[in-house]
């Protein structure tokens, strides 16, 4: 097992659960055909792997009649928790040099899966990647940054890459492969790992209210200002330096205790 | 010609063609059941009524599973003018209860559920798979069809086209004559959810009991007819309008729909109601006038893409239809291929299953009836006159005595512009139809 894409049966968000509105996520398709281009490059096998009930056959079917050469469900529900299923996972994909997923899937949206991978195989990782080169030993992958900013990654094997929906367009598989993924046989196992149901948080994040003294000015338009810091030009605001990285992370949780944001 | 890859294929995942899959999966041959949606129904603009009792040759008991929204047990046809409403309303208990008569059902639930039983037979279903034409041998008979799929030639013995209205496959295989537009008309939709309590209140219905009500006239000046169907939270009223009258007179169909809506009659019903959807699509109307040759060497032709569709003003059947051609065409095509003979001859079968059944004696009966229904007199003058003359009858004008019905009708007759002849002739053809 060399080359692997984990796919997740989802429903549309905020639909209740439809088979006839169910499938791969785009973010999915993106990662299968990425596993499907490096599989023909490197002459190797691609791995179908998903986490889920019955169902989620299908999502295992449309990837062998793209072309994935095996097929494995872990049969669980959908509502197991990320790190269970990314256990689940690993366990049954020891020794893959590649691992294809989503960046995040529809219905939960953490992007916690590909990481927790990573983690259990000790494979490098680069998620979140919106733009992906295949090259014979490694992955170039381009990550996104605040402000525009690019993260360039260079990736080997062991690897785990998560990309965006908009990476690849998968391939449109043949009729012939469909009629025979519709009668292919997929290996269904048990999950060997306890799976726990995932804890949905239900409402957004709020941080705790901080007490905080009033801003100087003797009138409300005044203190506005100061609040909004609406006079201050851009470039006093920032501070450019130039350090070794332990040193900027530590200039930057000194930054953070300063603004209030972390405590002493 | 060398081994098929399957013994029939269906195009098309609608009630045709899921019944023809249903036949010929459990006659043991093998099938393939093309649908473009991502599933039986996907795509489908539907809110009328299906009549499904056919189905009890295909499933028992159909009523105890099959995914429908009300049961119709009041009958309603309207006659509408500007300000007026003649309204005749039937309605039956035994409608609500097995047997069943008709029901309001949404086709996303009824072709999925109806295609279930093509697959639990046997027959292979692949979804986001389009025909985009016929595979002939050299003598010109249909062996197969060519999919927008890579390597997508599929050949079978025989190909049974359930791709509905406008059937390209029909036109590819020269068994249209001609596409005239005076043949279709358009039907416009909306659905508008309602809470099911207001629903049955303001419909007088309870529990599952649904309502259907056929509209003459409410369609200003462009030909057609409107229609009013209860779910189960949802209502679905719209309009079907002649294709050539709605393009002479420039109008758009929302707007039909929404003068509809406003309309003293039908405000009341749909007030408050949440539009959820608006969809439109081409319905063939011209009945026996339009069909097409059933058959060709290799293929059959069922459902809407045969043209069969009845709009007969008081009857508006369709899914019925398509299920029993679909059927038919499914025991026709397993006739044949164990025959061995799949050529037109060797199909014939299912010509003869269609005229002996009430598929096309409906259709011959009720010829003459949809250009009766869309003609100028029944839908601009009749109406008027008929909805003048209920007015005067019920209209109390004391201390003038009451008129005699037939002194009203001749003045109304009149004052429509109706000519003596052109009422006779209309009621005798109205007689020979629906009589």
């Amino acid at each position: 097992m060399s080359i692997v894409a984990c796919l997740k049966w989802v429903s549309h968000p905020g639909e209740p659960h439809d088979e006839r509105f169910s499938g791969m996520s785009p973010a999915d398709q993106s990662a299968l055909e990425f596993a499907l281009r490096q599989a023909e490059q490197l002459g190797r096998d691609v791995t179908a792997i998903t986490v889920g009930p019955s169902g989620a056959d299908k999502v295992l079917r449309d990837a062998l009649a793209c072309g994935a050469t095996h097929a494995i469900r872990i049969d669980a529900p959908t509502t197991a928790a990320g790190a269970d299923v990314a256990t689940a996972i690993a366990s049954h994909i020891a020794g893959a040099e590649w691992v294809w997923c989503g960046d995040y899937s529809l219905d939960r949206g953490a992007g916690s899966v590909p990481a927790f991978i990573a983690a259990h195989l000790l494979a490098e990782q680069a998620l979140g990647v919106i733009a992906a080169e295949l090259h014979d030993g490694s992955v170039h992958a381009t990550r996104r940054l605040d402000g525009g900013r690019r993260e360039l990654l260079e990736v080997h094997a062991p690897a785990v890459v998560s990309v965006e929906g908009a990476t690849a367009r998968l391939r449109r598989a043949g009729l012939h492969s469909l009629r025979t993924a519709n009668n292919a046989s997929i290996d269904v196992v048990p999950a060997t790992t306890p799976m726990h149901r995932a804890e949905f948080m239900v409402r957004p994040y709020r941080p705790r209210a901080r007490e905080l003294a009033a801003p100087p000015g003797d009138s409300p338009l005044d203190r506005l200002r100061v609040l909004t810091d609406a006079a201050t030009s851009s470039a006093a605001r920032g501070e450019k330096v130039t350090l070794a990285p332990a040193d900027a992370a530590e200039r930057i949780m000194r930054a953070l205790r300063d603004w209030g944001y972390l405590t002493p | 010609m060398s081994q098929p890859d399957v013994d029939v294929v269906v195009v098309g995942g609608g009630p045709a063609g899921s019944c023809a899959a249903i036949v010929a999966a459990r006659a043991g041959l093998s099938v393939v059941l093309l649908e473009r949606g991502p599933f039986p129904g996907s795509k489908n603009m539907y809110g009328g009524v299906v009549y499904p009792r056919i189905l009890d040759e295909l499933i028992p008991n159909w009523w105890e599973e099959a995914p429908i929204q009300r049961w119709v047990t009041r009958r309603s046809t309207m006659m509408l003018t500007d300000t007026q409403a003649l309204t005749v309303d039937f309605r039956s208990e035994a409608w609500g209860k097995p047997p069943y008569n008709g029901a309001t059902a949404f086709r996303p639930d009824w072709d999925h559920w109806l295609a279930g039983y093509a697959e639990a037979a046997g027959a292979q279903l692949l979804t986001d798979t389009t025909v985009v034409g016929l595979i002939r041998d050299a003598k010109g008979a249909v062996v197969g069809v060519r999919t927008d799929r890579p390597d997508g030639d599929l050949t079978a013995r025989v190909v049974i086209a359930c791709d509905g209205v406008n059937s390209f496959l029909a036109k590819e295989a020269g068994l249209y004559e001609h596409a005239d537009a005076k043949h279709f008309t358009l039907g416009v939709k909306e659905t508008l959810s309602l809470p099911k309590e207001v629903i049955d209140e303001r419909f007088a219905v309870r529990d599952r009991h649904g309502v259907d009500i056929e509209i003459l006239g409410g369609t200003g000046k462009v030909n057609g007819g409107g229609f009013l169907y209860t779910g189960l939270d949802t209502l679905a009223v719209g309009v079907v309008l002649k294709l050539p009258k709605l393009a002479a007179q420039q109008q758009r169909p929302e707007q039909l729909v929404a003068g509809l809506k406003a309309h003293p009659a039908i405000a009341p019903l749909v007030q408050g109601a949440e539009l959820k959807e608006y969809s439109a699509h081409l319905i063939p109307e011209a009945g026996l006038t339009m069909m097409p040759k059933m058959t060709t060497s290799g293929m059959l032709v069922a459902g809407d893409a045969a043209a069969l569709c009845l709009a007969a003003g008081i009857w508006l059947e369709g899914v019925n239809f398509a299920m029993a051609s679909g059927m038919y065409a499914g025991e026709a095509a397993v006739e044949a291929v164990h025959a061995g003979d799949v050529s037109e001859n060797g199909l014939r079968g299912y010509q003869r299953r269609l005229s002996d059944t009430f598929v096309l004696k409906d259709h011959r009966k009720l010829r003459r009836a949809p250009e009766l229904v869309l003609s100028d007199r029944v839908q601009h003058l009749y109406p008027g006159m008929i909805a003048n003359v209920a007015e005067r009858m019920f209209h109390v004008d004391n201390p003038h005595p009451k008129p005699g019905v037939r002194r009203i009708l001749a003045q109304e007759r009149k004052k429509a512009g109706v000519r003596r002849r052109d009422l006779l002739r209309d009621g005798w053809t109205g007689f020979r139809s629906f009589g």
